[in-house]
């Protein structure tokens, strides 16, 4: 009979246009992915409180080549940043009261900062190349563990600190960053410092910004005017 | 034009004041190792230059001392940009502005200082950024 045909195909036609109105809301319910289901840490991102200095308060694990080092730290004359030089890791994250920007594509995760380190990049689709050229900010690589970025990153020459206090460290630095969106605003980056010439123990610690969509990042020429002198790393050595 | 030198002992609770958005008086390359963080000074003067420029900002002015002679004060300001962010213009003081400029001063003695903020010959206050 013709119409128990019709009421089939009917039947049918609803059924599966059911089924596809339910597949197309579930994907569009998962805010903030792509097809991939790559989390989303991309945005204008500033510290939530500006501290930079691992160590305010002294007793950071030196060992007795690092504290030697240190003793030779001085902010007036030999911090490479007095000569807008790159800040390196992890004082590129911690150490810069400017906002930095992240950007997701899919072999990089690119940040870029208001500051005298332009950028620093995280490769997503490789290993670290072996015989690596020693590098202000290492080779960064990365992967997806849930919602946490894990970055390792290697291959640092020492020509930086670790900090804005002065911590030295060797081209044997290692660091791990686990970054994740803790909320819509929050960013946190919990990071592993571990460099056995400088440190007997591993160092830990937090940086959280705050999301700040409004913001966009603006030029940072540092040598436009710089009036204080880098008088290289052995100054008043 | 008088100067009026005015220095205080400042409470630490109002070196957290004046990092309030940033925290301890260490910025990006240490300017507490150049100024005196726990002491404030106030002066008064008229521009000669503002440089708008990254690192820092500049406003150079010119002070009357007490005894008529003229001084030549450097104010040190953050950064162009947090500076934008926090209502500056790169025209918003020119040559010939009498203005108020306080600040922590250099350590060694000199007329220069880490800038708090200024207020302009209308009263508009603005402070300084990082």
């Amino acid at each position: 009979m013709v119409r128990g045909a019709v009421q089939k195909r009917l039947s049918f036609s609803s059924g599966a246009a059911l089924t596809l109105l339910a597949l197309s809301l579930t994907a569009h319910a998962q805010t903030g992915r792509s097809q991939s289901s790559t989390p989303d840490i991309s945005g204008v991102w500033l510290v939530e409180k500006f501290e930079p200095r691992l160590f305010p308060n002294g007793g950071a694990p030196f060992t007795p080549w690092a504290e030697a080092k240190f003793k030779g730290s001085d902010l007036k004359t030999n911090d490479p940043n007095l000569a807008c030089l790159p800040l390196g890791l992890p004082r590129f994250m911690i150490s810069v009261p400017y906002p930095m920007e992240i950007f997701q594509v899919p072999t990089r995760v690119i940040m870029i900062q208001e500051g005298p380190q332009t950028m620093r990049q995280i490769h997503m689709n490789r290993q670290h190349p072996k015989d690596l050229d020693p590098a202000y900010s290492g080779d960064s690589i990365g992967k997806w563990e849930g919602d946490t970025l894990v970055v390792d990153t290697i291959g640092f020459n020492d020509k930086t600190w670790l900090d804005g206090g002065g911590l030295p460290h060797s081209e044997a630095l290692h660091l791990v960053e686990r970054i994740r969106r803790m909320d819509h605003d929050t960013l946190a980056d919990d990071f592993t410092i571990e460099d056995p010439m400088a440190y007997t123990k591993p160092i830990t610690a937090r940086e959280t910004y705050k999301l700040k969509p409004d913001w966009e990042i603006h030029e940072y020429v540092c040598e436009e005017n710089n009036k204080y002198t880098y008088q290289g790393s052995d100054a008043g050595k | 034009m008088r100067i009026r030198l005015v220095f205080c002992v400042i409470a630490p609770v109002i070196a957290a004041l004046l990092l309030s958005l940033s925290g301890p008086a260490l910025a990006h390359h240490g300017f507490v190792s150049w100024f005196d963080m726990g002491r404030l000074v106030t002066v008064k003067g008229t521009v000669t230059s503002f440089d708008w420029t990254n690192p820092h900002a500049y406003i150079y002015l010119d002070v009357k001392n007490e005894k008529g002679a003229t001084e030549k004060w450097t104010a040190e300001l953050g950064a162009i940009a947090m500076l934008t962010r926090a209502g500056w213009r790169k025209d918003i003081l020119k040559p010939g502005d009498e203005i108020t400029a306080s600040g922590n001063p250099a350590k060694d003695g000199k007329p220069n200082m880490h800038l708090d903020k200024v207020v302009l010959a209308n009263g508009q206050e603005l402070a300084s950024a990082l």
